[in-house]
């Protein structure tokens, strides 16, 4: 079984995030990079069906040359080989134009499964491998919590809301977006490491996946969230401030 | 006043007349000299088809590749001390180790005795019990073959009626039969001082002694005296520090998995047990009813030697002669190593054996998968965000280093993120202000590595040094100082694998003992019991600073367990972040000691140990002793001085 997983690097959670000069994207210098946590999950998840199945891991990333950490950490884990769209841009960019290029890197290799984190811990869109899927034209499901693999076709297990799940069968080839926290992940050895500087790092570049579209989005203005809420301290005796209470609500709030 | 002792004089004489002299036999025949090189023959044949086989065991074994001689004034030390004088063997087991130590006295001694005995057996003897030197010598000899006689009599009735349970459930019938034969060479020996010179007798006594020492030099390869020829060479080839974890070398190392990876140095000491059992008798794993037992991994290492030899593709944690459970239930703490009288050390070997388990990924653990992935993801051990960190130093108000300030406080995790461990910061910082030290924090810390270097998990070890040491040095830090022994070890030993920092590092109790003139002298006779951590002690060989600190603020008190012979808290080797213990909690045992001391404040010099007992000296006690590390203690008698300025 031939498996692509696209990761995504990320800034170290809890950092400190601080706005650039342009006030459109991010201040990248000092910040600290890891893999998005539910890509983490989908790397193991390709690795276990590897080590079930057999076959190949290719690890796909799209993404500046600091990425190059990430990929080197998936190749130590276990992927095969890896494919990097070395790209600057990626803050200008929408979730077309991000899957558009993921897209087109996948198509040369042709896998039976694709696999991605349901969402990035920086953006949170949720929607570059779903539109991966359809640019592709193939199958896709979200929120996975378990594969098992039935000849030619898999069987998902997803996750709704409220504790309930969903049972679905699909076709190969297909795309799934993989929850967090399904398995333990494996860890890094120095064996993993050591392997992996043998191992074959694809260098590619946007023009060689073949003309962007125009962004159809533009970001006007990144912000911290603002605060708008206050909190007012009602004073008196409790049948004072009961009656206060039910003033606001009534004309101030409007809720009853 | 001393009064001298000496015998009344006709005793004396008396003495000097009943001594007989050593008889020997007269002539050898042609014939029987031919006998006797025949059975010398079979005798050293037998002795090479088992040593010739260790022998090559230990050729074909990889050679040891940071092996140095240097510092070699320091190895002839330990030799005199540890082989001539016995010195481990006598302190750790006094009765039995000097009745060893008799036993070993006794074989230098008889050396030219023995060679004389043999040469006489062809006509050639040197010794005469006429000349001057003859006759001197064969008294000494007999001196010590009395002393022989009394120790191995004493050590067989140990080792067959009292039966120690450190030397195992199973009576070793082979030392028994060594015994025998120690105790018929000496019993031949000093029979022949009581028999004519050229009888019958003599002869007779002359053939029983050699061929005793022709049945003895067969066994002691093939059983576990073979530590009697390769212990003294054990002890001076040592790695030369404590509990030295070697460097991994090249692309193909990654620890010991296989037979390959079995080191000249790992051989020596898998061969030279003794199977005495001091390291278990210490180990506070297996004192807690866990499976490891030190003794066993010697053991398992020598049995993965003879079945499948050095060269051998095979695991040697195959479940069968090394366990993962057993290796990765070690804390550490070194009790096993310190003990060895014959120079094993078994720390390097354990954590080799895990860090061929963990480099490879062969040991799946939940919790340490975690410990990993934390590490590589938050930096610290407890996995939170940096900013915590930085939240807590402005908190307490702790100055950023700059390189204007003498000493780098190192936070260590626990200190960053530890609510007690910060308690025990804030408490430094604050006896730094009253010494009127300048001192300032790192903006950035990672962990220094100490757990994952104990775990095996050689690349994270790497990164968080590397990191570590280019930030220290970029920072031009020219003193490090820390609440925690495991920093302090990881940075001043492990580091030096990746170039080390030039900074001197010391733990917090080197430092205030130093400055201990600026600590109050309280006069309290409060008790405080004072519990050695590991990597302070044992590792770091530093008892006393703490006891010196603790001492201006009340009584200090040993458990029945200290200094070099402390209790380990459980913690360390990165048992701290794994998951449940087997048997009982190693904590417990130690927190009962503690309390059974009836002291009313543990002192502890920290973090780890800190937060092992704070859980276990309340889960044992209904009242237990308020826990403390030493600088609480020191801040609470300089915020005491402080409130009464009169006293």
């Amino acid at each position: 079984m031939k498996i692509v997983v696209a990761i995504k690097q990320v800034p170290v959670r809890d950092t400190n995030v601080r706005i650039d000069a342009s006030g459109k994207w991010i201040d990248e210098a000092d910040l600290e990079f890891e893999i998005n946590e539910p890509d983490a999950y989908a790397l193991e998840e390709a690795l276990q069906l590897k080590d079930e199945h057999g076959g190949e891991v290719i690890a796909l990333c799209a993404g500046p040359e600091h990425a190059g950490s990430m990929i080197r950490e998936a190749l130590a884990k276990g992927a095969d080989r890896a494919i990097h769209i070395e790209c600057d841009d990626l803050g200008s960019l929408d979730t077309l134009g991000v899957a558009q290029r993921l897209a087109a890197a996948v198509k040369a290799e042709n896998p039976d499964l694709i696999l991605t984190g349901l969402q990035s811990d920086d953006l949170g869109l949720g929607q570059t491998g779903v539109v991966m899927a359809e640019l592709l034209g193939i199958p896709h499901s979200t929120i996975i919590m378990h594969v098992a693999v039935d000849g030619a076709a898999i069987k998902v297990k997803r996750e709704l809301e409220d504790g309930w799940f969903q049972q679905i069968e699909m076709p190969l080839p297909a795309l799934l977006t993989i929850q967090s926290g399904i398995h333990r992940l494996r860890y890094a050895t120095l064996m993993g490491i050591k392997k992996a500087k043998t191992k074959e790092v694809k260098k590619l570049t946007p023009a060689e996946l073949g003309a962007a579209p125009a962004a159809a989005i533009t970001v006007e203005r990144i912000y911290a969230p603002e605060k708008k809420k206050q909190t007012q301290i009602l004073k008196g005796s409790p049948q004072e401030t009961a009656a206060q209470l039910v003033e606001k609500l009534k004309y101030e709030v409007r809720v009853i | 006043m001393s009064v001298p002792i000496h015998l009344p004089a006709p005793a004396a004489i008396a003495l000097a007349l009943a001594v007989p002299e050593y008889a020997e036999p007269a002539h050898f025949s042609a014939v029987s000299m031919a006998v006797l090189a025949l059975l010398i023959v079979v005798s050293a044949v037998l002795f090479w088809s088992r040593f010739g086989k260790v022998v090559k065991v230990l050729r074909q074994a990889k050679p040891d590749a940071d092996f140095s001689l240097h510092p070699v004034g320091k190895r002839v030390w330990d030799f005199f001390r540890e082989v001539i004088c016995q010195s481990k063997v006598i302190q750790e087991r006094p009765i039995p180790g000097l009745a060893h130590a008799f036993v070993f006295w006794g074989f230098l001694a008889f050396a030219l005795v023995s060679l004389n005995h043999f040469a006489t057996g062809f006509n050639l003897g040197f010794l005469s019990s006429h000349g001057v030197f003859g006759e001197f010598y064969f008294y000494f000899a007999a001196v010590f073959a009395l002393m022989v006689t009394v120790g191995i009599t004493w050590l067989f009735i140990r080792r067959f009626f009292l039966r120690p349970k450190w030397l195992g459930a199973k009576l070793s019938y082979e030392s028994g039969v060594i015994a025998g034969l120690i105790f018929l060479l000496m019993a031949t020996y000093l029979a022949g001082f009581f028999t004519p010179p050229g009888s019958a007798a003599a002869l007779a006594l002359w053939w029983v002694h050699a061929l005793t020492i022709l049945v003895f030099l067969p066994l002691i390869p093939h059983t576990k005296h073979l530590h009697l020829m390769l212990a003294p060479f054990t002890i001076f080839l040592s790695r030369g520090e404590f509990s030295r974890i070697p460097p991994l070398v090249g692309d193909e190392d990654f620890g010991l998995v296989t037979g390959r990876d079995i080191t000249k140095l790992a051989a020596l000491q898998a061969y030279s047990c003794v199977e005495c059992g001091r390291c278990t008798e210490h180990c506070p794993a297996n004192n807690t009813g866990k499976e490891l037992n030190p003794k066993q991994i010697v053991l398992g290492l020598r049995g993965f030697l003879n079945d499948l030899g050095p060269g051998s593709e095979e695991p040697v944690v195959d479940g069968k002669h090394e366990t993962l459970t057993s290796i990765f239930q070690c804390t550490t703490c070194g009790a096993c190593e310190y003990q060895c009288p014959v120079g094993i050390e078994h720390v390097p070997l354990i954590v080799g054996m895990r860090r061929g388990t963990v480099n490879t990924g062969v040991w799946e653990d939940e919790y340490g998968g975690k410990l990993f992935n934390t590490l590589e993801r938050n930096g610290n051990a407890l996995g939170m965000s940096a900013m915590e960190r930085d939240k807590f130093i402005q908190k307490e108000e702790l100055p950023i280093f700059d390189g204007t300030q003498e000493y780098c406080l190192w936070l260590g995790c626990m200190g960053a993120y530890d609510p007690q461990g910060r308690e025990i910061v804030a408490s430094f910082a604050k006896v730094m202000r009253h010494m009127d030290a300048s001192f300032g924090v790192l903006k950035k810390e990672r962990c220094t590595g100490d757990p994952v270097r104990r775990l095996g998990n050689d690349l994270l070890f790497q990164t968080l040094a590397e990191q570590n040491i280019e930030n220290i040095q970029k920072q031009n830090v020219k003193k490090i100082v820390t609440i925690c022994p495991h920093c302090v070890r990881t940075m001043a030993k492990d580091w030096q694998e990746f170039g080390g920092v030039t900074a001197e590092i010391e733990h917090h109790s080197e430092f205030m003992a130093r400055h201990q003139h600026l600590l109050p002298q309280t006069g309290s006779d409060e008790t405080i019991v004072y519990h050695d951590p590991c990597y302070l002690g044992r590792y770091r060989g530093s008892y006393e600073e703490a006891r010196e600190v603790l001492a201006r603020s009340g009584k200090v008190v040993n458990p029945p367990r200290s200094h070099e012979r402390s209790f380990c808290c459980g913690a360390g080797g990165g048992l701290v972040f794994l998951g449940e213990e087997q048997g009982d909690r190693v904590s417990h045992t130690r927190a009962r000691e503690l309390t059974a001391t009836g002291a009313k404040i543990v002192g502890a010099a920290c973090p780890f140990c800190n937060t092992m007992f704070r859980d276990a000296l309340a889960a044992t006690s209904d009242a237990p002793p308020q826990l403390l590390d030493i600088a609480q203690i020191a801040a609470r008698s300089i915020e005491g001085e402080g409130a009464t300025p009169d006293a």
